[in-house]
């Protein structure tokens, strides 16, 4: 009943929030929104089927230059949003073929080294990538469904309330995911493959589901990220993008549902505050990591939710 | 009676040396079979094999009339194979209802239902609150299986392979760690198990007192070869048997 009242009383602040906060806040949320769902789509991989990947960021590339090149031909929010996430769904699931049918650290390199391919097609295929200049001009198009309604997204705060929405629904579609049979079956493979294979379970098809739906949330972060710049990017696909996740998921905690929402709170507002003091505010934010791990093994939700790590 | 399971030449070879080698077997349905035999006889070969975690290098496997010598482990669960491990090998983080309730909604094809609640699988968490029952698990059912003690561990994993269930149920040394008299409750629940559910059991097992008492059938490995196979009677009369276990009386 708390944990209800807290909730919704978070997601009313969020709803309000463009009324008394100005754009910086808005724009940082929408990053923290966007790095919510990279880090929840990484963690049903890490926390929940036990494959710990490196290559996440192309993913969101994928959905990223997926949307900008759909945005810059149609200008239609909706087309490219749904256009980006499709792209890194089915890349996601061709590559997740290859990659799934190895685990642990070979698993994690086979992810890191397909991240890196796809960050060198988009800083060599200048024809469709633009190079090392990127995608530039992308268009924050409206939002509509032609002859039902139609939405300007050239404010920011109305494309906050887009980005929240689409935030908001794809977190309620994963707790589902995770609270279901599917998720009870992912879990079983992170405790045990062989045990899961001898209860009658194909360990391969749900890795390969788990991946791809990891593609997708990365797809749907990624594609929402266009609209917000209006640039993108080589090194949105660079393996150190991927390390994001791995942070944010670490801080907020791998065994729980929050904890990669909580992780990437965190992770942005500490950014943003250390950044104001140091350049070098990677090597802070990785002592905080390290003494987190190290002292806090479930993370910060663990830690406040005193379950030492368990769900 | 008819055969559950067949094989016919099986080997399995480890570079030179032969873990498992020209086994021809004709286990019969409902009889509680017993697998005996010193350290590094096979046993544990052997079961890896019939329940699909290692791959034969010679021979063929039959599961009644179908052939499953080269089926994926998950492939020969759907047909009614099950098996636990010789080292423990549960679901440790999940609770100990979980580590049931996941067979269960494997049995009932549910496990790809990926938006419907846990609590809504009303026909999957009744079977698992049943089979919490019948392994005696029913108090610790929201513990994790990783903090269990290492005697209800082993039931849970019993747990887990009946969960499933299977027609033929291999058990790997499932009293081991235990002390004797916890050994000969689970063995004795496995014993009234088989009769109740009609599963047939093969049991890999050191203690030979528990053997001979609960075994309809026994079969005695060595270097990774069938030494003799029978009722425990006529396994207990045989010098070769004795032989290979220094000569002590068994």
């Amino acid at each position: 009943m708390k944990k209800t009242l807290a909730l919704l009383l978070l997601v009313a602040c969020l709803c309000l929030l463009p009324a008394f906060a100005g754009k910086y806040i808005l724009y940082i949320t929408i990053h923290i929104m966007l790095l919510s769902l990279f880090s929840l789509g990484f963690n049903l991989l890490f926390g929940y089927t036990g494959l710990l990947s490196f290559g996440q960021a192309g993913f969101y590339a994928m959905g990223a230059y997926g949307c900008a090149k759909i945005l810059l031909a149609v200008p239609s929010l909706l087309v490219g949003i749904i256009g980006g996430m499709v792209i890194a769904g089915i890349g996601s699931f061709l590559l997740g073929i290859l990659c799934i049918r190895h685990t642990r650290i070979y698993f994690s390199m086979l992810t890191l080294s397909f991240g890196m391919m796809i960050f060198s097609l988009a800083w060599k295929w200048r024809d469709m990538t633009g190079g090392d200049d990127g995608l530039v001009g992308i268009p924050r198009a409206p939002l509509e469904i032609p002859g039902i309604f139609r939405l300007n997204m050239t404010p920011m705060e109305n494309y906050y309330y887009v980005v929240l929405v689409l935030t908001l629904l794809a977190i309620y579609l994963f707790h589902r995911i995770v609270h279901s049979p599917m998720g009870l079956t992912l879990q079983g493979i992170r405790d045990s493959e062989t045990r899961t294979a001898c209860v009658g379970i194909s360990v391969r098809n749900y890795r390969l589901i788990s991946f791809t739906i990891a593609g997708l949330y990365a797809g749907l972060a990624g594609a929402l990220l266009p609209p917000l710049e209006s640039t993108v990017t080589p090194p949105v696909a660079h393996w150190s993008h991927s390390a994001e996740p791995v942070l944010a998921t670490l801080l907020g905690g791998i065994y729980t549902f929050a904890g990669p929402i909580v992780g990437a709170a965190l992770f942005y507002i500490l950014k943003d505050i250390i950044v104001r003091f140091t350049e070098y505010w990677l090597i802070c934010l990785g002592v905080i990591v390290v003494v987190l791990v190290l002292g806090f093994r479930g993370g910060v939700v663990s830690m406040f939710s005193g379950k030492g790590g368990q769900r | 009676m008819k055969p559950i399971i067949r094989t016919e030449g099986l080997g399995k070879y480890f570079g030179e040396m032969a873990a498992v080698h020209a086994v021809n077997l004709n286990l019969q349905q409902e009889l509680f079979t017993s697998v005996i035999g010193p350290n590094g006889a096979g046993k544990t070969t052997l079961i890896n094999l019939l329940s699909g975690y290692l791959l034969p290098d010679t021979g063929r496997i039959y599961f009644r009339d179908t052939e499953i010598t080269r089926w994926e482990p998950h492939k020969r669960v759907k047909i009614g194979i099950s098996r636990s491990f010789q080292v423990m090998n549960i679901f440790p983080r999940m609770t100990v209802f979980q580590n049931i309730l996941l067979p269960v909604l494997s049995r009932l094809n549910k496990t790809s239902s990926a938006f419907s609640s846990l609590q809504s699988q009303k026909e999957a968490v009744g079977e698992a609150e049943k089979i919490l029952g019948e392994v005696w698990l029913q108090e610790e059912k929201d513990f994790p299986g990783g903090e269990l003690s290492h005697g209800d561990q082993r039931l849970l994993e019993l747990g887990i392979a009946l969960a499933t269930n299977p027609q033929l149920c291999f058990l790997d040394e499932p009293s081991s760690g235990m002390n004797p008299i916890e050994r000969i409750k689970v063995l004795e629940l496995v014993k009234k198990l088989a009769s109740e559910r009609k599963t047939t059991f093969i049991i890999v097992e050191h203690d030979m007192d528990i053997v001979f008492s609960l075994s309809d059938w026994i079969v005695v490995m060595n270097r990774g070869e069938v030494l003799a196979e029978g009722k425990p009677g006529d396994i207990r009369e045989n010098q070769e048997v004795r032989d290979i276990y220094l000569g002590e009386e068994i």
